[in-house]
């Protein structure tokens, strides 16, 4: 296969997958806040704060699929 | 896109330039002024305090006061209940005495008018007995 | 580029092309230097220092205007230090925490905030300091000597203890751990600001007029969450270093 096509496709292919984990990971944590949130409304910008936190540690996951993408796309060592 | 170079040491001293610098212009500063305004603060809570209490002892006085007064008027009421009472118990035993004393001596006029009247009877009585006399008997036989 | 640049024939006016990886090289000696970067960055320290000068030029007991807002900006990075940190120690580390947050959030903004495309630079264009792999890797490296400094100025030499505490099996691992939090503190801020300026880049040349903006303000979002984040990290790390495992 041509180096070029294959990076294309690895490239799709690693954002696809590293953001499947996080996607579940993200959408557990959202419940839990959410259900945090239900049993103890006082507590909610506490929770807010951390959620967000901890969303953001999840979604350097996928970055980091990302990333990897834009080095197959824009520097790719073996092109 | 992964180019290191000279860019990254620079970056850091820069960095680390950036920190003393803003350690001298802005976190020094501003961190004294809050901690003299948290201290500030702090002395104006004991002051605070102190006026706190001062108002709690005043307004404690004032209801000591209030309770004095509230239990002299109570006094007061009581003192002139009592008197309206004795007021009203000697005028209704003199108004019942003035009223015994008229019912006895309508009781005696009775009596005497009764007497009066049982004299000026017994007066007729006899005149009256005499002329039935005369009417039933003859009125020769009764002189 | 040579696989996106068949986009750009989509836009015949090129109100906007993707830019990957090109540099303002700027030679000193024989070093190059991303020179792009660090006229942002330049940018980002005069604004910084002259805010901080302003708001403490005439310091006044009740803070009004800018002295106002800069103490509202110390008190939450005191706050967020003293949450990492602890009440007793954190007065140490008030300004290396605070700078990380207040660089990079600064950069982040301008980045996403300054249209610097109306600037002409002879190649490569104006961005975000942050979206240099070099700037990002430079502030983690920085955050890795600090709570190096942390431990071994509170425990001295031992503080290498903490790697065969509680058993030297984990010593592998725990020597790993060095490498991969300056990685991925670097990779995560550096992932997260060109992804932010890629997408908006990819948009604006699909749809130039309005349809990139509530990504523009996503990305605004994620900018501060993540000078956010790496400032708690940092914190986070050097409370490890200097907290006793023994007690």
């Amino acid at each position: 296969m041509d180096i070029q096509v294959a990076s294309v496709i690895a490239a799709a292919l690693a954002i696809g997958l590293a953001s499947i984990g996080p996607g579940i990971g993200q959408g557990n944590a959202s419940g839990q806040a959410v259900a945090g949130i239900a049993r103890q409304p006082e507590a909610e910008g506490k929770i807010r704060g951390t959620l967000l936190l901890t969303l953001a540690f999840m979604e350097s996951l996928t970055i980091y699929g990302l990333v990897v993408a834009l080095v197959l796309l824009f520097a790719n060592p073996f092109v | 896109m992964f180019d290191f170079d000279a860019t990254l040491p620079l970056m850091a001293v820069q960095f680390l330039l950036l920190t003393a610098l803003l350690n001298a212009v802005f976190y020094k500063p501003l961190m004294k002024v809050l901690d003299e305004r948290e201290d500030y603060l702090r002395s104006g809570d004991t002051g605070s305090k102190d006026k706190l209490a001062k108002a709690e002892s005043i307004v404690k006085e004032y209801e000591r006061q209030i309770a004095q007064a509230r239990r002299e008027s109570q006094d007061l009421i009581q003192k002139a209940q009592a008197e309206a009472k004795e007021i009203t118990t000697t005028k209704v035993a003199a108004a019942q005495q003035e009223v015994q004393s008229q019912r006895e001596a309508a009781t005696q006029e009775i009596e005497q008018q009764k007497a009066a009247a049982f004299a000026t009877l017994e007066q007729q009585v006899d005149s009256l007995s005499r002329q039935i006399l005369e009417k039933i008997l003859d009125p020769e036989l009764v002189k | 580029m040579e696989i996106l640049g068949a986009l750009t024939f989509v836009n015949t006016y090129t109100l906007a092309e993707l830019e990957v990886g090109e540099h303002f090289l700027w030679k000193i000696g024989n070093f190059t230097v991303h020179g792009q970067v660090f006229l942002n960055s330049w940018i980002v320290i005069g604004l910084l220092v002259i805010a901080s000068l302003a708001a403490t030029r005439n310091i006044q007991k009740i803070p009004g205007g800018i002295q106002n807002f800069m103490e509202f900006v110390l008190e939450f990075i005191r706050d967020l230090v003293r949450n990492q940190i602890g009440e007793k120690e954190y007065r140490d580390w008030v300004p290396f925490i605070g700078t990380l947050f207040l660089f990079i959030f600064v950069s982040n903004w301008s980045g996403a905030l300054v249209p610097w495309k109306l600037i002409e630079l002879p190649s490569g264009e104006l961005a975000a300091p942050t979206n240099d792999i070099n700037t990002t890797l430079a502030l983690a490296l920085l955050t890795s000597l600090a709570y190096f400094y942390a431990g071994l100025k509170k425990k001295g030499l031992s503080y290498f203890k903490h790697y065969i505490e509680p058993t030297p099996v984990l010593l592998p691992i725990a020597i790993l751990e060095d490498f991969t939090k300056p990685l991925s503190l670097s990779f995560r801020l550096f992932g997260n600001i060109l992804a932010d300026e890629l997408v908006v880049a990819v948009l604006v040349l699909l749809v130039p007029l309005f349809i990139p903006l509530p990504v523009m303000a996503l990305g605004l979002f994620t900018s501060a969450i993540q000078a956010l984040v790496f400032a708690t990290l940092a914190g986070a790390y050097i409370h490890e270093a200097l907290v006793d495992h023994h007690d």
